[in-house]
């Protein structure tokens, strides 16, 4: 159409009447539509290719480590991409001579990603913890108690918190919160928890020279505790945001009904939080997922230790912060193969977990209360 | 909360109608007959309050509910003027006027749920059973605790049938199975739902037909004994077969319940009723018993609406 009028008239000799009173788009137009709808077509389609070869590219350089390692990768703790030489000793534990000599023997390289996976779940499990309680009060007072006008700025500043870039998270977790729970949080918790029955969270046993010695935990600040609260404040706005959409969903009938039969204000709001359930699921999940995948600042504040520990206070070490520790130094192919394996799990699991939450939400938001 | 903003009936209503004079309400008198017939709309339309045709015998009754010169305002918008009404006491009384004209504004102010919409306020008060309703001191909590109430809309929650029906109990602390167990028993069986649900009191609500869903929801409202049964328009989202159902179930709750029901149905405040107030643009017009409202109305205007002539 606008081809059409665009052209002047006079410059025209002999403008033919059908020709003009034609609606449909002239050939040029319908050949740019067909070329937009193409490049918005191959844009889908190129995204999907992008997913696909990801996931193609990350098994295939995997390929030596799964081969090597098999199931014995999800199930050994120890981490070791480089063989070592160590001292050998006898069954009892004494150091084995030989000609007058420290005997020594050289463990091969191991991949065992039991303790990163460990710290992923338990650090994101540690965020959750956190986030949830929160995020979901947070929404209630968003939709039930604050005007709309306090509301807007109010949401967005909670989604701003999104959008803060994970380093900042990081840093602020370094260099406040790691020296806040060093110096104070820690040791009052130490003071008040560390009673027959919680001893496990404050201490540790080493092996040293063969012998097993139990000794207090040195409390660093840098720690699976430090990780999960950085984590639980960086999936706090999602967690929130979500939470709030689907409680905004909830009908009127539901919390007039409950309201109606005397319900305080908590147990109707018990009732809406009933009522969304499937919804609010898929809140934490997506939290999870975002949980499980952060890495920089996770990497700053968790200690980076390859171990696991039951304590909250001892160091740990993430899938992702594995990652970025070692990939850039990783010089044997079976390290990288090793570390890539790592990739192709958390890439897997965080899918699993968004690919659910989606369902969850979206199928608890429109037809919430259809089924059970 | 509900707050008392300084206007006065009159003036708000003139602010709506601009062309309008603002008039000073004249002293009500509860003898004086009221405008000639068919004045009233002409009197709504220059904003002039004039007394609700209050038939006598309704003053025989004794009131579970009593509106006292109540008015309510959505902001500016004044939605209820000068409303003075006595609910008597284990009868049906039906509300009825055309949409917008105050009648669910009304129902929903007996139990306080407009507390919850923002820039409600209101003047006068009404009574339960004698204590006050829009008291500073009165705990609103409690006192829903008193009322029942149904809504347009069956809202079954999402539990099981069993847990939908003690609710009430369970949010005041309930515990002991055995009572919680006989009054889901009664309060199903009053709502005429106990033989079709008996053997799957366990299962979600969710599962039953939309009319069963409603009369669950009578059965939830009827499960704390309350004062009064308040019923906004429980028909209105079913079926005629369904609807035939709960008029049936009324009819019976009647003689224990004292019951206000809103209702858009002439035949069913026709059929149900024991007394029918009719409402026009927030004034209260006629209230007396429904076979003088339907039969030999004291109003034309009344006459009109009830006889389908406008509405």
């Amino acid at each position: 159409m606008a081809l059409e009028t665009a052209t002047p008239p006079a410059t025209d000799p002999a403008p033919a009447p059908a020709r003009r009173r034609r609606t449909r788009v002239s050939g040029k137009g319908r050949a740019w539509d067909a070329i937009f709808a193409g490049l918005a077509r191959g844009s889908t389609v190129l995204t999907l290719l992008i997913l696909a070869a990801l996931v193609a590219v990350l098994f295939e350089s995997a390929v030596p480590s799964i081969r090597e390692n098999g199931a014995k990768f999800l199930v050994s703790s120890e981490w070791r991409p480089n063989e070592r030489e160590v001292q050998k000793r006898d069954a009892a534990g004494h150091l084995v001579m030989e000609d007058g000599e420290v005997a020594t023997e050289t463990l091969p390289a191991e991949f065992g990603a039991l303790p990163v996976i460990w710290g992923t779940a338990a650090s994101s499990l540690l965020a959750l913890l956190f986030a949830v309680p929160i995020g979901f009060g947070a929404a209630l007072f968003l939709v039930r108690i604050c005007k709309p006008r306090l509301g807007g700025p109010l949401s967005f500043l909670i989604e701003f918190l999104a959008a803060v870039p994970s380093i900042a998270y990081g840093m602020w977790g370094l260099m406040v919160l790691a020296p806040l729970l060093q110096d104070h949080i820690e040791p009052f918790l130490r003071s008040v928890l560390d009673v027959p029955g919680l001893h496990w969270l404050f201490h540790e046993t080493i092996q040293v020279g063969g012998e097993s010695i139990t000794r207090v935990l040195p409390l660093s600040g840098r720690d699976m505790l430090c990780g999960g609260l950085v984590l639980g404040i960086m999936i706090l706005p999602i967690v929130t945001a979500i939470s709030r959409d689907v409680l905004r969903a909830v009908p009127r009938e539901q919390i007039e009904g409950s309201l109606a039969l005397g319900a305080t204000w908590w147990q109707s709001s018990w009732a809406m939080l009933r009522y969304s359930r499937a919804g609010l699921l898929g809140a934490v999940l997506l939290g999870l997922a975002r949980a499980a995948g952060e890495t920089m600042a996770v990497t700053m504040v968790i200690g980076n230790n390859n171990q696991i520990k039951a304590s909250i206070f001892a160091p740990a070490q993430t899938m992702s912060s594995l990652l970025a520790n070692e990939f850039a130094e990783a010089t044997t192919e079976l390290h990288r193969a090793a570390l890539i394996e790592i990739a192709l799990v958390l890439l897997l699991m965080s899918l699993a977990f968004n690919i659910s939450a989606r369902m969850l939400v979206t199928g608890g938001a429109t037809k919430s209360g259809g089924r059970r | 909360m509900a707050t008392v903003i300084p206007l006065s009936g009159a003036q708000a209503a003139s602010s709506r109608l601009p062309h309008a004079a603002s008039t000073t309400l004249p002293p009500r008198v509860e003898e004086e007959r009221g405008p000639a017939r068919g004045r009233v709309f002409e009197a709504i339309s220059r904003s002039e309050a004039f007394p609700s045709e209050i038939h006598e015998s309704l003053l025989a009754e004794p009131a579970v509910v009593e509106v006292r010169d109540f008015r309510l305002w959505y902001a500016r918008k004044q939605a209820l003027f000068d409303i003075s009404m006595r609910i008597p006491r284990g009868k049906l009384t039906a509300l009825v006027g055309p949409s917008g004209c105050g009648k669910s504004t009304l129902l929903r102010s007996v139990n306080r749920l407009n507390d919850l919409v923002d820039g409600v306020s209101i003047e006068g008060d009404m009574l339960l059973n004698g204590d006050s309703i829009y008291g500073r001191s009165v705990d609103v909590i409690d006192l829903r605790k008193r009322i029942g109430m149904v809504f347009q809309k069956p809202n079954p929650f999402p539990m099981s049938i069993f847990e939908n029906v003690v609710y009430a109990l369970r949010i005041d602390g309930v515990r002991d199975t055995r009572v919680l167990e006989e009054v889901c028993e009664r309060s199903l069986r009053g709502a005429g739902l106990w033989d079709e649900v008996k053997d799957r009191l366990r299962e979600s609500a969710l599962q039953l037909s939309g009319g069963q869903q409603q009369r669950l929801c009578i059965a939830r409202a009827i499960a704390a004994e309350p004062e009064v049964l308040l019923l906004d328009e429980p028909c209105s989202a079913l079926d005629p077969i369904a609807t035939g159902r709960i008029e049936d179930l009324i009819e019976e709750l009647k003689g224990d319940y004292s019951i206000l029901m809103v209702t858009h149905n002439m035949q069913q405040a026709s059929r149900t009723s024991d007394f029918t107030a009719f409402l026009y643009l927030g004034r209260l017009v006629e209230y007396g018993p429904t076979n003088d409202i339907f039969l030999k109305p004291r109003l034309r205007e009344t006459e009109d609406y009830v006889t389908g002539r406008f509405g």
